[in-house]
C-alpha cells in the first residue's frame, strides 16, 4: 500500500478532535477504539512498527486500568486510578503527535502555519526554538567535557557538596553559547530575508485533499458519537 | 544589530524574535527535565509542576533582561504551550501555559521588565500553568475517573478516591509550585547581576 501523507493542517485538526474526544469520553471501550483510530492512521502513513507497538502498549495500559478499578482497592486503588486517569486522557493525544511529528517535516509545519494565518511573532521564534532543541544536546555535552577538565563535573557528588558552583558552571555557558547563537542566528536571517513583508513562499506546497476531508469526517463523526453516547441518547 | 534590523510594528526586532526562540527552547529543556523524574510516577505525578519550575528560572530572568519589551514573555507562554500541545499533553496544562505566560507579560510589563519582584512573578505565573491538568482533576474529580467504570457501580471507589486525594495536595501542589518557582527566579536574578550584567550580556 501506498503510504498517505495528510496535509500538516490536517494533522493539526485531527489533534484537536482527539484532544477533544478524550475530554468527553464517555467511557475505556471509546478510547480503545479511538486509540485504534490513531493507529489507522498511523499505518496509513507508513509507520506500521510505530502504529503496532503504540496499540499494544495501551492494551496493557487498558489491561492495568480495568485491574485498579476493579481488582485493587484503598489508598493504592485511589493513586493509580488518578494516575491512569490522566494517562488514558493523554494516550490518544501522544500517540497521535507522535505520526504527526515524525511524518512532517520542519517546512511543511512552518507553511501550516503561516497559511493559518498565524503572526509572525509566534512563527519565527517558533521556527528558532525547533532548529535550538538538538543543538542545546550539542552543547551539553560540550559542557560537560569542559567541566570534568577542570574538576567540577555535574555529579551527583559534586552537585549535593558544591551546588552553586557547579549549577554556575552548567548555566553560565549555556545562557552564554545561547545568547551568542540569537545574535548569529538573527544576522543569517536577515541576510536571507526573513524581514520580508510579502507572503512567505514554501518549497513544499501544502493543500488539501480527499483524504483530509474523509479523516476529518471520521474523527468528527467519532466525535459526535461519543458526546451522543455521553448524553446518553444512543 | 537593532539598529541594522527594521522594527516590525509591534516593536519586536528580529533579533528579539531569534532570542525569545531559542531562550523558549531553554526553558522548555529545563522543564523537561525537572518534570521527567516525576511525571510517569504514579505517587509522584502529582508533583510535577513543582519538578518543572525548579530549573528554568534563570532563563527566563536573561530573557527578560536582553528583551525587556513587551511580548517575549507571552510569546514564551504560548510557544510552550503550542509543544506541548503538539506532543498530545493534557489540554487544560496547554492553555494553562498561554494564560501564565499572557499574564505574566501584564505584571512583569507594569513595572517595564525592571523590577526584579515582578519578573520573578512573572516565572510563577507560567510555572503555574502546569498545573492546569491537576486543577482539571481536583474541580472535576468524580468525572474524571468514572468513565473508566463503564456505569458500574463503584460507590466505594469514589469514596476512596475523595478520602485520599484530599484537598490539601491542591494546595500543596500549587503553594509548592509557587515557593519553587520564586526560588528558581531568585536564584536567576542572583546569578544575572553575578555574572551576565558584568559580561556585558543584558541588553
Amino acid at each position: 500500500m501506498r503510504e498517505i501523507n495528510l496535509d500538516p493542517r490536517t494533522k493539526l485538526l485531527l489533534l484537536v478532535l482527539c484532544v477533544l474526544c478524550t475530554m468527553f469520553a464517555p467511557s475505556l471501550t471509546y478510547e480503545l477504539i479511538l486509540v485504534g483510530l490513531v493507529g489507522a492512521v498511523g499505518v496509513m502513513s507508513g509507520k506500521y512498527r510505530y502504529a503496532i507497538m503504540g496499540v499494544a502498549a495501551y492494551g496493557v495500559i487498558y489491561g492495568i486500568t480495568q485491574f485498579t478499578i476493579y481488582e485493587l482497592s484503598g489508598t493504592w486503588q485511589a493513586i493509580l486510578a488518578a494516575f491512569f486517569g490522566l494517562v488514558n486522557k493523554v494516550y490518544p493525544c501522544g500517540f497521535l503527535a507522535g505520526f504527526m511529528v515524525s511524518t512532517t517535516k520542519t517546512g511543511e509545519f512552518m507553511a501550516a502555519l503561516q497559511r493559518i494565518r498565524m503572526p509572525n511573532q509566534i512563527v519565527i521564534p517558533f521556527a528558532v526554538m525547533l532548529r535550538y532543541l538538538p543543538v542545546v544536546r550539542e552543547d551539553w555535552h560540550y559542557i560537560k567535557d569542559a567541566m570534568r577538565m577542570r574538576d567540577i563535573a555535574p555529579s551527583v557528588k559534586n552537585i549535593l557538596f558544591h551546588p552553586v558552583m557547579t549549577v554556575e558552571c552548567l548555566y553560565v555557558p549555556l545562557m552564554t553559547a545561547a545568547s551568542n547563537t540569537a545574535d548569529e542566528l538573527s544576522i543569517a536571517s536577515v541576510t536571507r530575508g526573513i524581514e520580508n513583508p510579502g507572503p512567505r513562499s514554501s518549497l513544499v506546497e501544502i493543500r488539501f485533499s480527499a483524504k483530509d476531508v474523509v479523516a476529518v469526517l471520521v474523527f468528527l463523526g467519532y466525535f459526535a458519537a461519543g458526546l451522543l453516547r455521553r448524553r446518553g441518547v444512543v | 544589530m537593532s539598529r541594522q534590523s527594521r522594527e516590525n510594528q509591534k516593536g519586536l526586532t528580529v533579533k528579539d524574535l531569534v532570542t525569545t526562540g531559542i531562550f523558549t527552547a531553554l526553558l522548555f529543556i529545563t522543564m523537561l527535565l525537572g518534570g521527567i523524574i516525576f511525571a510517569p510516577n504514579p505517587v509522584l505525578t502529582f508533583y510535577q509542576p513543582l519538578g518543572s519550575a525548579l530549573l528554568g528560572g534563570p532563563v527566563l530572568m536573561l530573557l527578560i533582561a536582553k528583551v525587556p519589551k513587551r511580548g517575549p514573555i507571552a510569546i514564551v507562554g504560548i510557544l510552550i504551550g503550542i509543544v506541548w500541545f503538539a506532543t498530545g499533553m493534557h489540554w487544560a496544562m496547554d492553555i494553562g501555559y498561554m494564560l501564565g505566560g499572557i499574564l505574566g507579560e501584564l505584571i512583569a510589563g507594569s513595572k517595564k521588565y525592571k523590577s526584579k519582584v515582578l519578573n520573578i512573578i512573572a516565572y510563577i505565573c507560567i510555572s503555574l500553568g502546569a498545573t492546569g491538568s491537576y486543577i482539571c482533576f481536583f474541580v472535576d474529580r468524580e468525572n474524571w475517573c468514572s468513565y473508566m467504570l463503564e456505569g458500574g457501580t463503584a460507590a466505594s471507589y469514589i469514596d476512596t478516591m475523595n478520602a485520599t486525594a484530599a484537598n490539601w495536595m491542591l494546595a500543596v501542589i500549587l503553594l509548592g509550585t509557587i515557593v519553587i518557582a520564586a526560588l528558581s527566579g531568585f536564584v536567576g536574578t542572583k546569578l544575572l547581576k553575578k555574572q551576565f550584567e558584568k559580561a556585558g550580556i543584558t541588553a
